[in-house]
């Protein structure tokens, strides 16, 4: 669906985006994570043709330049602030770009805005001026998706509301690029991780292969923890311990099973430690920065 | 480009100033008549009772917010990436900025022949013969008419000014300087005596366009061209805006 090859922004000749790589499938939600000023909305704004760039970037094997944006015929975003015009109703807002009118019913219908979509927009609280931006983004049945911070403003049921929505559009085909500082909220929806840092790619995966790769430790329980302790110390295998589980490397699991069976001392318990992902990335932009100072 | 211009006209009919500002027009109109005095019918209905200078000051509060709102509400790139390209959405706001002053001007010229029904002026005949041996209709008319290309000249700047400025405010400030103190300007630079074949040309010179097509006389000791000459000069001007506004437009970061 998306496709970005090799793809360099310069803003004010200093580089944001450096070449910049990835491909987005059909009904993936890619989450595009980084922190501030890693270059993810100057990431958005040139796929959507909105700064010059170099590098390739095609949207359903269209090329999208600077200056031809046919290829985003069928794409709906919503960047950096709602594009509202308080003089129109939140209806009128819909009409200027709708072109079906049951679509456009049904989007005020899922994001549950028939109470005020008649009301002249500069009324408009924050998290309703949000979902006003976030159905001109759905409007039309896009292909593709961007969304930069979508559940700023957002209270919890419009939040879920949200969410469904974009899984009810992925489901359907529809791919996303979603941008967000909430990350637990992000994870909740997102397909693949995509992140980013002082303009390069740093991880570009599924989310399942991100939750196995950076899940550094796993934590056991066995039928008898005070020899498991004892083999641990004698092998030299690093470990911490909360009795009556342990905690160990996940590179270390396997010899640990096979050291545990020769000792007829059993697992009863064995699991990934559950990082979420703002631990994850915490991490991963910390490994990044340690590197970084040491080259 | 359809679409475009769709957008724009949806955006321009839902304006509240845009329905008011014929209102505003008529009000403005029948001062001028009062100002002008029973007597000056012929003057009142050539020119329209002044409504190109009217005109023009509804013109540029309404140009400059064509763009400026784009950048106030945030809309300008879903705007832009919407269009299939940045000449679609600049063309689109040009176009629908000169239909809507066409509009005013047929507005203008609707105000004119139902002032002249009432007892605002001394009765005249519309086939009277006035300026440049023409009857009145045809005066008013080709004022109108000349009109229109005045104004584009305003527009073009105004939106070259809006490419350069984000700020409604100060666009709105700038454009009125030259529409209201350009001619001052020009004049106070043709009085100067020196190098007036060329200082003539100048744009603020072009802004007396309308004003000497119906008071030749005094209008041509103040700008030194000809009726034909401000025209000329008047659409050079246009097209240079229009176009370096285009180019400031397809370059600027948003």
């Amino acid at each position: 669906m998306l496709t970005v090859q090799h793809v360099d922004t310069y803003i004010r000749r200093r580089p944001i985006v450096k070449d910049i790589t990835f491909t987005i499938a059909p009904g993936s939600i890619v989450g595009l994570i980084g922190p501030n000023g890693a270059g993810k909305t100057t990431l958005m704004k040139t796929i959507l043709g909105l700064t010059k760039f170099s590098g390739t970037i095609q949207v359903a094997q269209a090329p999208v330049t600077e200056t031809d944006h046919r290829a985003l015929q069928h794409v709906g975003a919503l960047i950096e602030h709602p594009a509202i015009y308080p003089f129109l109703t939140g209806l009128q807002n819909l009409e200027l770009y709708s072109q079906d009118a049951a679509d456009r019913q049904q989007l005020i219908t899922a994001l549950e805005m028939g109470d005020y979509i008649r009301q002249k927009a500069k009324g408009y609280s924050l998290g309703m001026t949000q979902k006003l931006g976030i159905a001109i983004a759905f409007l039309n049945q896009p292909q593709l998706i961007i969304l930069d911070e979508p559940m700023n403003g957002l209270d919890v049921e419009a939040t879920i509301g949200v969410r469904q929505l974009i899984q009810r559009y992925a489901a359907q085909g529809t791919a996303f690029l979603i941008s967000s500082h909430i990350l637990s909220e992000l994870q909740r929806v997102m397909t693949h991780v995509i992140l980013i840092n002082h303009g390069q790619l740093i991880v570009d995966q599924p989310l399942q292969q991100f939750n196995q790769l950076h899940q550094q430790n796993y934590q056991f329980r066995t039928t008898a923890p005070q020899q498991t302790r004892q083999l641990l110390e004698a092998q030299q295998i690093a470990f911490t311990t909360h009795q009556p589980y342990f905690s160990v490397r996940r590179e270390t699991i396997f010899a640990l099973q096979d050291l545990l069976a020769t000792h007829h001392i059993y697992l009863e318990e064995l699991a990934p430690v559950e990082h979420n992902l703002e631990q994850t990335v915490v991490t991963i932009l910390a490994q990044q920065r340690e590197a970084a100072h040491e080259s | 480009m359809r679409r475009s211009l769709r957008q724009e006209f949806y955006k321009l009919r839902h304006r509240k100033i845009v329905w008011l500002a014929p209102i505003i027009l008529l009000v403005l109109m029948v001062m001028t008549g009062y100002a002008m005095g029973y007597n000056e019918s012929k003057l009142s209905m050539a020119t329209g009772y002044d409504a190109p200078d009217w005109i023009m000051l509804i013109l540029v509060v309404v140009g400059a917010t064509t763009f400026s709102m784009e950048f106030q509400n945030h809309a300008i790139l879903t705007l832009l990436y919407k269009a299939p390209a940045k000449l679609d959405v600049y063309l689109a706001k040009s176009i629908v900025i000169l239909g809507y002053n066409v509009f005013l001007h047929g507005v203008a010229i609707l105000w004119t022949v139902l002032l002249c029904q009432t007892s605002l002026i001394r009765p005249v005949a519309w086939s009277t013969v006035y300026l440049y041996h023409q009857p009145l209709w045809e005066n008013l008319l080709k004022t109108m008419a000349v009109d229109v290309v005045t104004t584009t000249l305003i527009i073009s700047l105004i939106f070259l000014l809006s490419c350069l400025i984000n700020n409604n405010a100060v666009v709105i400030s700038v454009s009125l300087l030259v529409v209201f103190m350009g001619q001052f300007v020009s004049s106070n630079l043709l009085t100067a005596n020196q190098g007036v074949r060329l200082l003539r040309w100048n744009p603020f010179n072009m802004t007396n366009l309308t004003r000497e097509y119906y008071n030749y006389t005094t209008y041509y000791a103040t700008s030194h061209l000809q009726n034909s000459q401000l025209l000329l000069g008047t659409l050079l001007y246009t097209g240079l805006f229009i176009v370096s506004g285009y180019l400031i437009f397809r370059k600027k970061r948003f």
